[in-house]
């Protein structure tokens, strides 16, 4: 089990990471918060080694999306996510970032994940096959996909 | 910086979600360290268990006798001896028997050591004269191994000893006649030819007093050197087949 220093690195290291994977996924707060915890608690209780903290990084990144999507399933909810967590932080989110979101949450969820990480976290597309487990080519294919989508929806210029 | 990391850029963990994580982290760290710890009592205590079952019961199985071999001559001593082929009790019928195995220990040890042992030793040396009659006789399953194992002894031949086998109702009644029950098979065959003998006549007598009896019924004189051709000698005692 991992110790008390390492849990407050990683909260205050992957976080906001967590959190906005949970946000591209989930459909409010209270579904965010369950799976940040459980996030966090997979870590308490993994036993294996990072080799450093991209390693780690990685690792976090890849467990909320499992995490994400195991909670969604097990909800039996829809994977569309509603306008109900944009609207949660509509005090932080100016008009243009909340019409953006918008969009980028009605993608399906495989290309929710390649955007995030790709124009976030700025993954290149070798790392993000390897977090979702996916051949790098078939990353290629989902991005191009989901920024034909983004530009149908807002335009040439979007990104 | 692009329009969706800028777009993303305030969604972030508040310092309530971390704190509250932080504190489901601590109790739950408490709650598996309990089920942890509650896991391994259990854990000690199914092994703990488990040894305790496996060593009695294997404990058990190596104290119950499946043979038992009396020997005879004056004294009588009996072995009890487990399915293993080694020696778990032993029981002498008068002074000299217990002043025997109370000098010579032969528990755990295989039966065929533990008979040479006794025959080695002094003590028991001495009750084997000239004229004594030394019997074995065998209560088992596998008596035909046993008989065969004490036949082909050196030392058991070099006694001139005898090996007769026979069952558990003998070895019962003869212990409710405070016998052993090689001294009591002897005693039953002694019977069928004279009515007139009682155990307690057969307590005082030597293996070789009741075998000379059994000769002089059966008109076939004895002498020591006739005697020792009864060496070898194997025959159903009683109970007949066992």
């Amino acid at each position: 089990m991992r110790s008390a220093e390492e849990i407050n690195f990683a909260v205050e290291a992957y976080a906001d990471m967590v959190r906005r994977i949970c946000f591209v996924h989930l459909k409010n707060r209270h579904d965010t918060e369950d799976v940040f915890q459980n996030v966090y608690m997979k870590y308490m209780l993994y036993e294996g080694f990072f080799e450093n903290r991209e390693h780690e990084k990685a690792w976090f990144a890849k467990v909320t999306i499992n995490a994400c999507t195991d909670w969604l399933r097990y909800l039996s909810r829809r994977k569309w996510v509603s306008l109900e967590v944009i609207a949660e932080e509509k005090e932080v989110l100016d008009h243009t970032s909340e019409e953006l979101l918008d969009v980028v949450l009605k993608l399906p969820e495989k290309y929710r994940d390649v955007i995030y990480l790709y124009y976030y976290e700025g993954y290149s597309a070798g790392e993000i096959a390897r977090i979702l487990g996916r051949k790098e080519n078939t990353i290629y294919t989902w991005m191009s996909r989901a920024k034909d989508l983004l530009r149908e929806k807002l335009g040439g210029e979007w990104a | 910086m692009n329009r969706i990391r800028k777009s993303m850029e305030k969604i972030q963990a508040t310092e309530e979600l971390k704190q509250s994580t932080l504190q489901y982290l601590e109790k739950q760290r408490e709650k598996t360290r309990r089920i942890r710890l509650y896991a391994a009592r259990r854990f000690v205590l199914a092994a703990a268990t488990l040894f305790f079952l496996v060593g009695a019961g294997g404990y058990s199985v190596y104290r119950y006798p499946v043979s038992f071999i009396s020997i005879d001559v004056n004294p009588s001593i009996e072995l009890s001896v487990n399915r293993f082929g080694r020696v778990v009790s032993t029981k002498a019928y008068n002074e000299h028997g217990m002043d025997v195995i109370g000098q010579v220990p032969l528990k755990n040890m295989s039966y065929m050591q533990a008979i040479v042992r006794l025959l080695e030793n002094e003590s028991y040396r001495r009750f084997l004269k000239e004229d004594s009659y030394l019997v074995f006789t065998v209560i088992s399953e596998q008596s035909e191994t046993i008989v065969g194992e004490l036949s082909g002894n050196a030392l058991f031949q070099s006694y001139g000893a005898v090996t007769y086998t026979s069952d558990s109702s003998c070895m019962h009644e003869a212990h409710q006649h405070d016998m052993s029950f090689g001294k009591y098979r002897t005693y039953l065959e002694l019977l069928k030819y004279d009515e007139s003998v009682t155990v307690e006549d057969c307590h005082g007598m030597t293996m070789g007093e009741l075998q000379d009896r059994i000769d002089n019924c059966t008109h076939e004189g004895k002498d020591d050197g006739e005697k020792k051709h009864h060496g070898e000698h194997h025959e159903k005692g009683h109970g007949g087949e066992k």
